[in-house]
Parts: C-alpha cells; structure tokens; sequence
C-alpha cells in the first residue's frame, strides 16, 4: 500500500446535467501523479463537461471529486486553480490587449498558491515557460499576430505558467497539421517531464496512441472503455461509438481492414 | 516633445492661480487667473478623478459602471450631513466621504457585479439614479432626512484665499487619481482586473479571485469618487439631488475616459481636461466664445448636449482607444487610423 499513495484525482459518480440532459452520467476514474491520460469519445460525449466539473466552472449536481484525498466539489475555480489544477480551454481564451509574455507572466502571477510571484519574478517565469513551448521567439508580439498554432502554445504556456501539478488540456490539437501536431507532442512530453500530470482530451488518435499510457473512452456521458490506448481503441464498443455501427459490421465482415 | 509640452501647460495650470495672490499682485506679478479660471480649473481636476475612478472599474476590469455619481453624490451628503447638522469641522468630516461611498460601493457591488455586459451597465444606471432619489425624499416624523428638494446648505468654510484652497486640494485628489492607476496597473491586482476584462473564465482559472476583485475595483473606484463628492460639498457650500446625482456626469466620466483612453494611466485625465473644457466652451463660459448659429442663447445648454451625445459617437467609432495613444507615439492620426478604428468597433 505505501507504494501506492492516494490517487492525485478523483472522480466519483460525477454527474453534471443540463435540463434533462446528463451531459456527464456517473463518471468514476483515478489520475494518478505522473501519468499521462487521455480522454477521447466522440462529439457531445460530455469530455469538455467533465473538464469544466473538474476545474469549477461547472458544479456537480451529483457524485464527488477528490484532489489528493479531499474533496474539491463545490469550490470556486480560482481555489481549485490554487490547489494546482491548470487547465486551457478548446477555443483559445488569450488575454488579447496583452503581449504574449505578458499573458504568460499573469499565469505565473496568479496560480497554485505555493508558488505564487512578484511581478518580476513571473516576468522571469514567463520567459522560462514562453522557452518551454517554443514560443521565446514571440515573446513580444500582441496575441492578435499569432497563428492558431502559436496560441494554442500560448494556451498551455498561460496554464504551466500557474505552476500547475496537474494539467488538463482541452484539444489542444485539434485544428493542427501534422507537423504541427508533432511539435505539440513534444511540447506536451517537456511538460510532463517537468513533473506535471496531464490529463488530456483529444480528437486525434495519434495524440492518445503516442503520448497516453492510459485512455478513457467517454460516450454519452459514461465511461465506455478505460485501459491501455491500444487495446482501447480496438475495442467493439468503441468503434461502435466513434465510427458508426455500419464501419463496426463491416469490419466484422472484412477482418483485412485495420482499425482507426 | 508631447512630455515636456504637457509639462509646460500643467505647470501653467498648477501656478497661475498664484498670481491672484495679494503678495503676487503687489509685487505686479501679471493677474493670469481670476475666479471663473478657478472654478473651470477646480471642476476639470474633479473630473479627472471622476474619469480616472470610472477607468479603474470600466477601463480595466471592463465593467461599464453608468451610476458612479451616486458614489460623488453620497460622499457628498456625508460630508454635507456631518458638517450641517453634527457640526463637524470640514477636514475631519471629509475623510468619511469616502468610506462610507466605498462601504456603499462593497454592499451594492456584491449582487450588481454578478450581472455582465449590458445587464450590470443597466442595473448600475438604475442604482445611481434610485440613491439620489432616496436621498431627497426620505423623511423622518414628517421632516426631510438630507434636507429634502430644499437641499442643504453649508457654513462657508472659513480660510485665506478659498477658491485657491479647493483647487488645490481638488487637485491633490486628482493627483491621487492617477497615482493610484498607476499603481493599480503595475501590481499584480491590476493583471488581474485586465485578466477580468479580457475573459473572466480565463481569469478565474488561473487563479483570479474574479468576485473579490472586482467588488475591490468597483469600491476603489468609489472612495476616490466619494473623496470629490466630499470636498464638492463644502466647496459649493450648497448641495442638492440637482447638483451631486447630476446624470449626465455618469456620461460624461466615461465620455472622459473613451476620449483620452480607457485603461490607461494618464488617458482619463487627458480627457477630463479636454472634454471640460470643451463643455464649458459650448456652455459659453470660456473667455474665448462664440455663438451658435440659429440658436438661441437659452437652447444652448441643450444644444451643447447633441454636441456632447455626437462627439460620444465618433469617438466610439473612430477612436476607440482614445487620443492619449497620439501623445505615447503608438498611433498616428490619419485617415487609415479611422478605417481601421471603424473596422475593429463594427461587428
């Protein structure tokens, strides 16, 4: 049991409904520290809900979440931020009349409450992250003369920058080419390599099959398939949920086929 | 060169007022102010800080706040009150004139700044015009509270060379204005309040306690509001709903602070000084005047407003981020810059 401490987070029944739609139905699963998880499920599977629930913006109308064994359900999203859970968001959310160094540096002003800075120190900082991402180049630019790649790095350069212990991204690939999905990897990889748990929602199976050691597979609100990326995904059901019913039998009919 | 030219010109406007001094004159020093240059200089350091509080809670933490003159006009009443009727000696009822707006300012902002966009601007409006309301019909066993529609009148504060103690101390008040902005801009507070401005959700999980900052930016804004309320008061020596809850000061705060630049430090002040001296130029109390064609002297007030209401347009439009952005050397005034003004503010 020593080797095994409490799970870093943990999600219980986590139930969130809106109207008569429980966008997120019963969710349990662990993260624990140093792990690389991915979410996947197809459109309107509720992975964003979850991230929301996880981060504060949404409250939980049933289940519990625990953030290194106490319980964090109900807490404003600034709290949970300085507990050390940062997070980015699917649509880019930059602070637009701020350069890229300065939207950085105000992640590092605020975030977890133990490594909180001075204004010069998070300028300091935010260089030190801005180099992480690759974005050192760009360090004075105004957000509005970024590409979509670039504020995607800026996305996830604000939520290092809070010093986060556990990190969660919202697509951060989506939209990207492969070049640049490539690039993003690596970004993600230096990341966890500093000590950060990531827990990641993606579209892109390349991005769980590459980076993941661990999947879990959302659809309609509940948790389908949890495991290792690979077996996950050659997993009935979930081809079932991401390609259709019609992929699913014609691959039982045509075993020559690869999957997704 | 802008630095040094407005150097120059407050320089001018801080020690002209000297020259009306007696020693100044028998000395023969040239009279360059009598006491129409105070009162137009005293009401253009009042906006200042008017401009300047507005701009810490509209400007950078982005709420646009249409009632911050109920803050002038309780601080105001408070010193009012407690010089009238407790008797109090003016410099100690004047620091109350501040907290109690900022302790109004902390109550209200709690519920309103729930409330985003159009909703807080309406639901701040609706606050600033019901406090003066209240504060001229509330009765107690038949006798008006604040002194009713009569208003209330002050004792003259008894002191050497009056006008030029308000203006002074008005403009230690707008000094304190833009102090503070600056202040506010640098520290980690202020980062937060641009985050809030920006895009509150973001702010939130970063970290940003988006609640308690921005209650603190509305109550900031309050106290330096209420301070002038306070020092208006027994400067007018008579204070009325008219006078300290006037509407068309929630406009022209932010009128001030568009034109010079939301934001910013010094943009709010730049404004102030500009937009007072134009309201008094159509007001025709300039020495420099003029008439406006096909109307009468007696629809001037009126007509100085459609002019007023017109410059809120184009400044909307075309400026968007006010003038104090020429003076800084990031933008020229150009054709192209209008264009482009126009294309950023239309959807």
């Amino acid at each position: 049991m020593s080797a095994t401490a409490a799970p870093q987070l943990e999600l219980r029944s986590v139930t969130k409904r809106f109207g008569g739609v429980a966008a997120v139905d019963g969710v349990t699963f662990e993260v624990r520290e140093g792990e690389i998880v991915g979410i996947i499920g197809p459109n309107g599977a509720g992975k964003t809900t979850l991230l929301n629930c996880i981060s504060g913006i949404h409250r939980l109308d049933g289940g519990d979440i625990r953030w290194r064994g106490d319980s964090i359900s109900g807490m404003p999203p600034h709290r949970i931020a300085r507990l050390g859970i940062g997070r980015t968001f699917q649509i880019v959310r930059p602070f637009g009349s701020m350069t890229v160094r300065e939207n950085a540096a105000v992640g590092a002003l605020f975030g977890s409450a133990d490594a909180r800075r001075r204004p010069r120190e998070a300028f300091e900082l935010a260089d030190h992250v801005l180099e992480l991402v690759g974005l050192e180049a760009k360090a004075r630019h105004p957000v509005s003369a970024l590409t979509i790649p670039d504020r995607k790095r800026l996305e996830v350069a604000r939520a290092v920058a809070t010093r986060p212990r556990l990190l969660l991204l919202d697509e951060v690939m989506a939209g990207l080419n492969n070049v640049e999905i490539d690039a993003a990897l690596e970004m993600v990889e230096t990341v966890h390599a500093t000590g950060v748990t990531v827990l990641l929602i993606e579209h892109v199976m390349r991005v769980i099959v590459g980076v993941c050691r661990r999947a879990i597979v959302l659809d309609f609100g509940q948790v389908l398939a949890e495991g290792e990326p690979e077996s996950v995904l050659r997993d009935e059901r979930v081809i079932q949920a991401y390609l259709g019913e019609r992929y699913a039998k014609r691959r039982h009919t045509d075993p020559g086929r690869d999957g997704p | 060169m802008f630095l040094i030219l407005g150097g120059i010109l407050v320089a001018y406007a801080l020690l002209a007022p000297l020259t009306s001094l007696e020693a100044a004159q028998s000395a023969n020093v040239p009279l360059l102010a009598d006491r129409l240059w105070f009162r137009i200089a005293t009401y253009i350091a009042m906006f200042i800080v008017l401009a300047s509080a507005w701009n810490i809670i509209g400007g950078i933490a982005g709420y646009a706040a249409f009632g911050n003159v109920a803050f002038f006009g309780i601080g105001a009443y408070t010193t009012g009150m407690l010089i009238a009727k407790a008797k109090w000696p003016f410099l100690a009822a004047l620091p109350l004139a501040p907290v109690v707006a900022a302790a109004f300012a902390a109550v209200v902002g709690l519920p309103l700044l729930r409330l985003r966009g159009h909703y807080f601007a309406v639901a701040s409006l609706g606050v600033g015009v019901a406090v003066g309301e209240l504060v001229q019909n509330i009765d107690y066993a038949g006798q008006p509270v604040f002194g009713g529609a009569t208003g209330l009148f002050l004792p003259i504060y008894s002191i050497e060379n009056r006008g030029l103690f308000f203006f002074y101390l008005m403009v230690l008040a707008a000094a304190l204005a833009v102090a503070v902005t600056w202040l506010v801009l640098r520290s980690r507070f202020g980062y937060g309040l641009i985050a809030i401005r920006e895009n509150e959700e973001a702010a939130a999980v970063i970290g940003v306690n988006t609640t308690a900052y921005k209650v603190a930016a509305f109550t900031l804004a309050a106290a330096l509001t209420g301070l002038t309320g306070g020092i208006f008061s027994q400067w007018n020596v008579f204070i009325n709903q008219d006078n300290t809850f006037p509407i068309e000061y929630n406009v022209q705060m932010i009128l001030m602070a568009l034109l010079g630049g939301t934001g910013t430090v010094f943009g709010p002040a730049a404004g102030a000084v500009l937009l007072q001296l134009l309201i008094q130029f159509l007001g025709g109390t300039l020495p420099i005047s003029f008439e406006i064609p096909f109307v009468s002297e007696n629809a001037r007030p009126i007509v100085a407003q459609v002019i007023l209401g017109v410059l809120l347009v184009v400044v909307v439009l075309f400026v968007p981020r006010g003038v104090i952005e020429f003076f800084g050397g990031r933008a020229r005034f150009s054709l192209a810059y209008l264009r482009r003004s126009l294309r950023e503010t239309s959807l």
